[in-house]
């Protein structure tokens, strides 16, 4: 077998997964079940690879992976620094920058141009933000790899914001903004986001009144490019058919003359999640509910038995597909839904959030919501049983290979460990947590989380038509209507 | 979000190209002395095969079952795709919607995996199917008071029947040994299930899949036929898209099948019958009707090995009746409304051609030329220049192997109108018609797709996918593939041939989102 080129500074120990059976075949007699068991597997004997961890002129990291497999590169930079760490007043301008930073030209190139060369070098190229981060990616063929990368790095330093394309982009999302309500599920997400972070950049969608035009002058455009795309906030990896002593002056080439960071960017707030809990309903008129039910949560991503619990626990409750709970009891044996799952958001430095999600006619939205209640209410009250901890277990260890499957997967994992403030060892860490959780550590974590009756303490937001319920509503305590936004003025 | 399972993507088949991938052929070289594909190989072999000249190992059992292997070194893991020939295109009104739901009731487990006492299980579906013909009869003859009774002792007893059942048992098993990506998708012409695995475990996807072909149990079928009305509502009842959709197929398709949803009418739905779906599975799940590809760390003899001995021994089963239909020309333009409380969405239709004719290169091409990114010429004029539109695509579909429909679909940017965009569109098509792209316009939509051909290497089931649908429906993986070298001849005048002939007014059909009258005037 060809295994992985011996790039990395060290390799972490080989796997090997070895299912335990005994050796005898299979015969006429034997059920499928029973012949499962019986099968054996060989070890999965394989080395991780890693990226090689450089820093290049003037002190960026880059994580570095060659592949040379196909004729392909693939350039990956992330920088901190997204649309929360800036205020309500920049919002538009932190969502659009990295659109625009594509679209709106540079300043030796007109958009249209750019459109061209990256077409025409067949390059693909994204640009995004979110939360703390913004990131940008570009796969180009290896001949190609000096002018794409010339172009990619044109993109992020030196942007013209051109203002036709900045008053595409503007229109463009207020027109999003008059259809938000237009898919059920994106309404009810976005409304359950800002009942539970309210004025916080979580919770914030993009109103009509953050694309003013003044608040997308080129101005204010460059400030929030000057502050994230600096080379003090940034990370590099790359991948591909390309060695290192190509690829590092290449990129000291790219990053020669990018100016620093003038200041660091504080860090957002944390939410403070004062929302009530109750019911809360979108009235639309439709024959199938929208369903969410959720409170914030203390679980962080850390190397510690409540993260992992935390995982493994989630996985049994709603996110480990059919087999969760959730989908077993909502869907499988009920009917009731097509899709039900849970969420469990773990960030680093803040609180975040737990909350279970489907969709039912309408008639059937209550006993749906005492179906899930019911077990949430179970998971707090009990330890989940040894196998379905072993089985959660199982999934992620014996799953474990796919965190492998492609060198550009390495690399953006590595890249976000990084700016996650993760150790390098993480993985072998994750492997080892997630096999220590047992079920009174899932028990403990559900208990300090959720309520025991599945109902207190939650909220829960459904988007639908309470005519059309059947039993209705009363039985779950006040309700509060919630108004649609008012109708957006059309540009 | 989780990602659910069973699930048809949408519920259609809509690529933005239907024509297969590129396959130019700048980068074939020569084939490594394994006779793999690299994936993660050394520095000074990037030689790599594309396309046509990959080394597929071609093998077919003696009961017809087609299997396609293409080993690749990398990391360990396998990606294994089944492919039935039969969709919805097979389906007759008033069964709307069965290849769909079998293909959910195909998770359900066996005789023997999912189920404490199958016997047990088997006694009750007499009694649940016998119920189930009685509210058809009643039903027939207009009396529906006594309905609402039997569904609820069809549910006390699917209940009863749950009793013996471990749900969920084939997802368990292959999750819990490390599968990933466990799914099935069902469209007008196949009907598709694809799962990830470790590579050393490969052999318990032939246990268990060789099980479910021959041996499968559509318990739970009551409660799975109304998850699949559930999926119906939240894919199309409750999406403006999803409803714009299927009136824009029914309109322009009025004899054809392709105007038929895959996932079924729910009045067609909710009346399906187990004895339908347990004989419509019998019919064309043989595997004479199948295609299996296998892509990924493994060695090719052991695949065959073991295709042997677990699928060996099945019958083969028969080939679905041909589709006889055909759509009539159609002489005067359509128009059809979708009244929903959503924002406007416009679908134009021209029918065109099958994937196998000799127009559809240069259709591909078209669809490039007008939608394929920044610099295309409906996205350059109606989104970036005149600012009618927020965004514009092209498709043709909604099948490979019959005539389709040409589509360009578009959301208006407020206040422009449907009417707007569509007057955007024609000017654009009669530009066409008037004069040829130009050649660099051409050579970019060349340069993507030589590039793209590379990038498909990348994904093990990709790959599968694409081997088996092309085996699937022309018999031979390599078809598609070939698309690449007919996309590549397409010249300019070409484009402005079919151009001319396809899109005339008299033969389009429009479908277009409205607000309700209530809601407009709020």
């Amino acid at each position: 077998m060809n295994l992985f080129r011996p790039s990395a500074p060290q390799f972490a120990p080989a796997i090997a997964l070895v299912w335990v059976g005994l050796p005898v075949g299979l015969s006429a007699q034997e059920t499928t079940a029973t012949a499962v068991d019986f099968l054996v597997f060989p070890p999965l004997e394989f080395r991780q690879p890693e990226a090689v961890q450089h820093r290049v002129e003037p002190g960026v990291e880059v994580f570095f992976l060659e592949d040379h497999s196909l004729p392909l590169v693939s350039l990956f930079a992330r920088f901190r620094g997204g649309p929360s760490y800036f205020s309500r007043e920049e919002h538009g301008a932190t969502t659009a920058v990295p659109i625009l930073l594509r679209s709106g030209g540079t300043v030796d190139l007109s958009p249209d141009s750019v459109d061209e060369i990256l077409e025409f070098y067949a390059a693909q190229i994204s640009f995004g933000g979110g939360g703390p981060s913004s990131f940008s990616s570009v796969n180009t063929l290896t001949r190609n790899l000096d002018e794409v990368l010339e172009l990619w790095g044109s993109l992020l330093r030196e942007p013209a914001f051109d203002p036709t394309r900045v008053e595409v982009w503007r229109g463009q999302q207020l027109d999003r903004v008059s259809r938000q309500s237009d898919i059920p599920g994106r309404l009810a997400i976005s409304k359950f986001n800002n009942l539970l972070f309210g004025d916080h950049p979580v919770g914030w969608e993009l109103r009509p009144e953050d694309l003013d035009p003044e608040d997308l002058a080129s101005d204010v455009l460059h400030s929030v490019h000057r502050r994230i795309y600096c080379w003090g906030n940034l990370t590099l990896g790359v991948t591909g058919d390309v060695t290192w002593n190509d690829m590092g002056p290449k990129l000291e080439q790219m990053l020669d003359g990018w100016p620093p960071c003038e200041s660091d960017l504080e860090p957002p707030p944390t939410p403070t999640f004062s929302v009530e809990p109750g019911v809360y309903v979108v009235q639309r008129e439709l024959d199938q509910s929208t369903i969410i039910i959720g409170k914030p949560s203390d679980v962080r991503l850390a190397d510690n038995e409540s993260y992992y619990s935390a995982l493994i626990g989630n996985s049994i409750l709603g996110a480990s597909g059919l087999t969760s709970r959730l989908a077993r009891r909502v869907r499988t044996q009920e009917g009731l839904a097509y899709a039900v799952g849970t969420v469990w958001t773990t960030p680093t430095r803040s609180r975040g959030i737990i909350a279970a999600t489907t969709q039912t006619r309408s008639e059937s939205t209550v006993e749906t919501i005492r179906l899930i209640a019911e077990a949430l209410g179970e998971v707090a009250a009990a330890p989940p049983d040894d196998f379905e901890v072993r089985d959660a277990v199982d999934r992620i260890v014996n799953g474990f290979v796919f965190n492998f499957e492609t060198p550009a997967l390495i690399v953006s994992r590595q890249m976000l460990n990084l700016a996650q403030n993760l150790p390098l060892d993480w993985l072998q860490r994750f492997l080892a947590g997630v096999q220590s959780v047992t079920p009174a550590g899932v028990h403990d974590v559900f208990h300090r989380t959720l309520p025991l009756n599945g109902l207190d303490d939650m909220v829960i937001l459904i988007v639908g038509d309470p005519a059309g319920f059947d039993p209705g509503l009363e039985d779950l305590g006040p309700v509060r209507f919630l108004e649609e936004e008012e109708a957006v003025p059309r540009p | 979000m989780t990602r659910y399972n069973r699930m048809t993507p949408r519920n259609r088949v809509t690529p933005r190209h239907n024509f297969g991938r590129p396959a130019f052929r700048w980068f074939v070289v020569l084939l490594m002395v394994t006779g793999r594909v690299g994936a993660w190989a050394e520095a000074g072999s990037s030689q790599v095969l594309t396309g046509a000249q990959l080394p597929v190992v071609e093998h077919e059992l003696a009961n017809g079952m087609r299997w396609l292997v293409l080993p690749r070194t990398g990391a360990p893991t396998v990606s294994f795709i089944v492919k039935f020939r039969v969709g919805a295109v097979n389906e007759v009104r008033g069964q709307t919607g069965i290849a769909h739901l079998l293909e959910h009731l195909l998770f359900k487990g066996t005789e023997t995996l999912g189920t404490e006492d199958p016997t047990a299980e088997r006694l009750l579906f007499v009694r649940m199917d016998a119920l189930q013909d009685s509210i058809l009869g009643l039903e027939a003859r207009g009396d529906t008071t006594a309905v609402a009774s039997l569904r609820e002792r069809i549910d006390s007893l699917e209940t009863e029947a749950g009793a013996h059942v471990l749900p969920n048992e084939f997802e368990r098993v292959l999750s819990t040994n490390g599968g990933r990506g466990l799914n099935a998708s069902t469209d007008w012409e196949s009907t598709t299930y694809f799962v990830e695995m470790p590579s050393n475990r490969a052999e318990l996807w032939f246990l268990l899949e060789s099980d479910r072909m021959a041996n499968p149990v559509f318990r739970e079928f009551y409660t799975e036929r109304d998850v699949v009305a559930e999926e119906r509502r939240l894919r199309v009842e409750t999406n403006p898209g999803g409803l714009l959709f299927e009136a824009h197929m029914a309109a322009a398709f009025t004899i054809h099948p392709y105007g038929q949803p895959v996932v079924g009418y729910m009045s067609d739905i909710q009346r399906l019958r187990r004895p339908d779906v347990e004989a419509y599975f019998r019919r064309y799940y043989g595997p004479r009707n199948a295609v299996v590809a296998v892509v990924g760390d493994v060695d090719a003899d052991q695949i065959l090995a073991w295709a042997d001995e677990y699928f060996g021994d099945l019958p083969a089963g028969q080939i679905p009746e041909p589709v006889l239909s055909v759509e009539p020309a159609q002489t005067g333009e359509r128009r059809v409304e979708v009244a929903f409380d959503a924002g406007p969405q416009v679908r134009i239709g021209w029918p065109v051609v099958e994937t196998a004719h000799p127009d559809a290169p240069a259709l591909t091409v078209l669809s490039w030329l007008l939608t394929g990114g920044p610099t295309s010429r409906l996205h350059r004029r109606l989104v970036t220049q005149d600012r009618v539109a927020t965004a514009i695509y092209s498709t043709m579909g909604p099948g490979i192997q019959f005539p389709a429909i040409f589509t360009i679909e578009a959301t208006p940017r407020l206040p422009n109108t449907t009417d707007d965009v569509e007057a955007a569109v024609y000017a654009e098509l009669d530009s066409l018609r008037r004069t040829p792209p130009s050649e660099p316009e051409l050579q970019r939509i060349r340069n993507q797709l030589e590039a793209g051909e590379i990038r498909q290497l990348t994904s093990n089931l990709g790959l599968a996918l694409q081997l088996a649908g092309s085996a699937s429906a022309f018999g031979d993986w390599r078809t598609t593939f070939g698309f690449t070298g007919r996309l590549a001849a397409v010249d300019p005048e070409d484009v402005r041939r079919v151009a001319r002939r396809f899109f005339t007014r008299e033969h389009r059909t429009v479908a277009t989102v409205v607000r309700p009258d209530s809601v407009a005037g709020r």
